[in-house]
C-alpha cells in the first residue's frame, strides 16, 4: 500500500478534471434539456416529433458508444481535431439533455391541470403562466429527479477515461498500470467517487427541504 | 350580454353538448342545474373559451368566441372552480394581485389595496399572508371568488362552487355569492344547491344529455316543472 502513497495526489488532481467535466456537461445538458422540454410541451407538432426522436435516440443507444463516436468521427469528417475533454462534454451534455427534458416534461405534467385552467381563465399569457405559476410548482417534482441525474452524470463520467481524459478513473488506472498495484489506486478512486456522491446528495436534500415552504 | 346559438361540443366521438341556444342579459343570475354528466361544466367552459365549440356560436358582449378573441372574452369573465385551483405557492394576497399585476399591468401598490378591499368584502382580511394550504375549504373558495373579482369581470362563472365543501362551510360561500348578486353582477352558476337557485336566480337552465330541457323562472321550475325529466330530477334531489 505504501508504494502508492506518492501517487495519491496525482489521483486526487483528477477530481478537478471530473468536476469541470460534470459541471460543464451538467449546465449545457440542462439548457438543452429545457429547450427540448419546451418543444415537447408546445403546440408545434414538428418540434414535438423532433424532440421525442432526439430523446429516444440518446436513451436508446449506449453512452460509451456516443462518446467514442463523437471523439473519433468528428476528426474524421471535420477539420476539428477534437480533444478528449470536448468530446466528453459534447457526448455527455447531449445525452444528459435527453434525460433532463423528460424530467422537466414529467414534472410540469405532474402539476394539477386546474392550475393551467385557473391561469387561462385569468387570461395569464402562456409564458407568464409557465414561469410564475407552473414551474415554481413543478420544481418540487423536478429537483429530486434532477439531483439523481447529476449523481448519475458524476458516476458515469468515469466513462471518459476510455478516450483518455485525465479524470479520477483514468489516473487510478495509470497508477495501477505503473505500479502493478490494483487494490490501492482503485480503492482510492472508489472512495473519492463515493464521497463526491455523498456530498452532492447532501446538498440535494438541503435544497429540497428549502423548496417545501408552502405545503 | 351572452348569446349562445346552436352550440354543439364533442370530444372525439362523444357529443357532450347538443344544440344549445339561450341568452343571458346583463345583471341576470342564471342557475344551471341537471344530473351529473349532463354537460353543465362543458357549457360553462364554452362561455369563457376554455372549450371551443365544435359548432354554433357563443357571443359575449357581441364578440363571438374564437381563438382570436379569447383574450378579449376572458378579460370580461371570471371563473370559480369546484376545486378552487388557488395558486398554492403564492400567499392569499399574491393570489389576488397576480393577474392584475401580470395581465393588466396594474401597479403593485394599487393592486394590493384593491385586493385588501376584496378580502375584506369576503371576510378574510386576516388571511392575507397565509398560504392556501393553510385555509379551510370555505376560506379557499372565498379567496378564489375574490381572485376572480380582482380582474373586475363583467360576468362571473361558477362551476359547483360549494360541491367540494364540508356542509358547515357551504353557507359562508353562498353568502358571498348572494352579496355579489346585489352588485348587479351577471352570474352563471352551476349548482346543486336548490335552495340557493330558488332564492337568488332570475332564471333556471335545466340541462340533461347536453341539451337545455327546460328554461324557466325559479318559482315556476320548482313548483311546476313542465318536463318529465325535470320532475324526475327534482324528485331525486329535493
Ligand atoms: N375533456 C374531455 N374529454 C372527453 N370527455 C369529456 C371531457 N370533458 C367532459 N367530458 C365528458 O362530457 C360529459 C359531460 O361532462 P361535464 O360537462 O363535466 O358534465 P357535468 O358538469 O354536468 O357533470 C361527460 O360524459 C364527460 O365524461
Ligand atoms: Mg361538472
Amino acid at each position: 500500500m505504501s508504494d502508492i502513497l506518492p501517487s495519491i495526489p496525482f489521483i486526487i488532481k483528477g477530481i478537478g478534471v471530473t468536476l469541470q467535466f460534470v459541471i460543464v456537461s451538467g449546465i449545457l445538458g440542462f439548457l438543452i434539456g429545457v429547450l427540448l422540454a419546451l418543444a415537447k410541451l408546445g403546440k408545434k407538432s414538428i418540434s414535438k416529433v423532433l424532440a421525442d426522436a432526439y430523446t429516444s435516440f440518446f436513451r436508446g443507444t449506449p453512452l460509451i458508444l456516443q462518446l467514442v463516436y463523437v471523439y473519433f468521427v468528428i476528426p474524421q469528417v471535420t477539420p476539428w481535431d477534437i480533444t478528449a475533454f470536448a468530446a466528453g462534454v459534447i457526448a455527455f451534455s447531449l445525452n444528459s439533455a435527453a434525460y433532463v427534458s423528460e424530467i422537466i416534461r414529467a414534472g410540469i405534467q405532474a402539476v394539477d391541470k386546474g392550475q393551467f385552467e385557473a391561469a387561462k381563465a385569468l387570461n395569464v399569457p402562456y409564458r407568464t403562466m409557465m414561469r410564475k405559476i407552473i414551474l415554481p410548482q413543478a420544481i418540487k417534482y423536478i429537483l429530486p429527479a434532477l439531483m439523481n441525474e447529476y449523481i448519475t452524470l458524476l458516476k458515469e463520467s468515469a466513462v471518459v477515461s476510455v478516450i483518455g481524459a485525465m479524470d479520477i478513473m483514468r489516473r487510478a488506472q495509470i497508477v495501477s498500470a505503473d505500479t502493478f498495484n490494483y487494490l490501492g489506486p482503485l480503492t482510492v478512486a472508489l472512495v473519492i467517487y463515493f464521497l463526491m456522491v455523498r456530498i452532492l446528495t447532501f446538498f440535494g436534500a438541503k435544497l429540497e427541504q428549502r423548496m417545501s415552504f408552502s405545503d | 350580454m351572452i348569446k349562445v346559438t346552436k352550440l354543439d361540443k364533442s370530444f372525439k366521438d362523444t357529443k357532450v353538448l347538443n344544440g344549445i341556444s339561450t341568452e343571458i342579459v346583463k345583471g341576470e343570475v342564471v342557475a344551471v342545474i341537471g344530473p351529473s354528466g349532463s354537460g353543465k361544466s362543458t357549457f360553462l367552459r364554452c362561455l369563457n373559451g376554455l372549450e371551443i365549440p365544435t359548432a354554433g356560436e357563443v357571443k359575449v358582449s357581441e364578440v363571438p368566441i374564437s381563438n382570436k378573441s379569447l383574450n378579449e372574452i376572458r378579460v370580461k369573465t371570471g371563473m370559480v372552480f369546484q376545486h378552487f385551483h388557488l395558486f398554492p405557492h403564492l400567499t392569499v394576497i399574491d393570489n389576488l394581485t397576480f393577474a392584475p399585476i401580470h395581465v393588466k399591468g396594474i401597479d403593485k401598490h394599487e393592486a394590493e389595496s384593491q385586493a385588501l378591499e376584496l378580502l375584506e368584502s369576503v371576510g378574510l382580511s386576516d388571511k392575507k399572508g397565509a398560504y392556501p394550504n393553510h385555509l379551510s375549504g370555505g376560506q379557499k373558495q372565498r379567496v378564489a371568488i375574490a381572485r376572480a373579482l380582482a380582474m373586475k369581470p363583467e360576468i362571473m362563472l361558477f362551476d359547483e362552487p360549494t360541491s367540494a365543501l364540508d356542509p358547515e362551510m357551504v353557507k359562508e360561500v353562498l353568502d358571498v355569492m348572494k352579496k355579489l348578486t346585489h352588485t348587479g353582477m351577471t352570474m352563471v352558476v352551476v349548482t346543486h344547491e336548490m335552495g340557493f337557485a330558488r332564492e337568488v336566480a332570475d332564471k333556471i337552465l335545466f340541462l340533461d344529455h347536453g341539451s337545455i330541457v327546460e328554461e324557466a323562472l325559479p318559482s315556476k321550475f320548482f313548483s311546476k316543472p313542465e318536463t318529465l325529466r325535470a320532475q324526475d330530477f327534482l324528485h331525486k334531489v329535493l
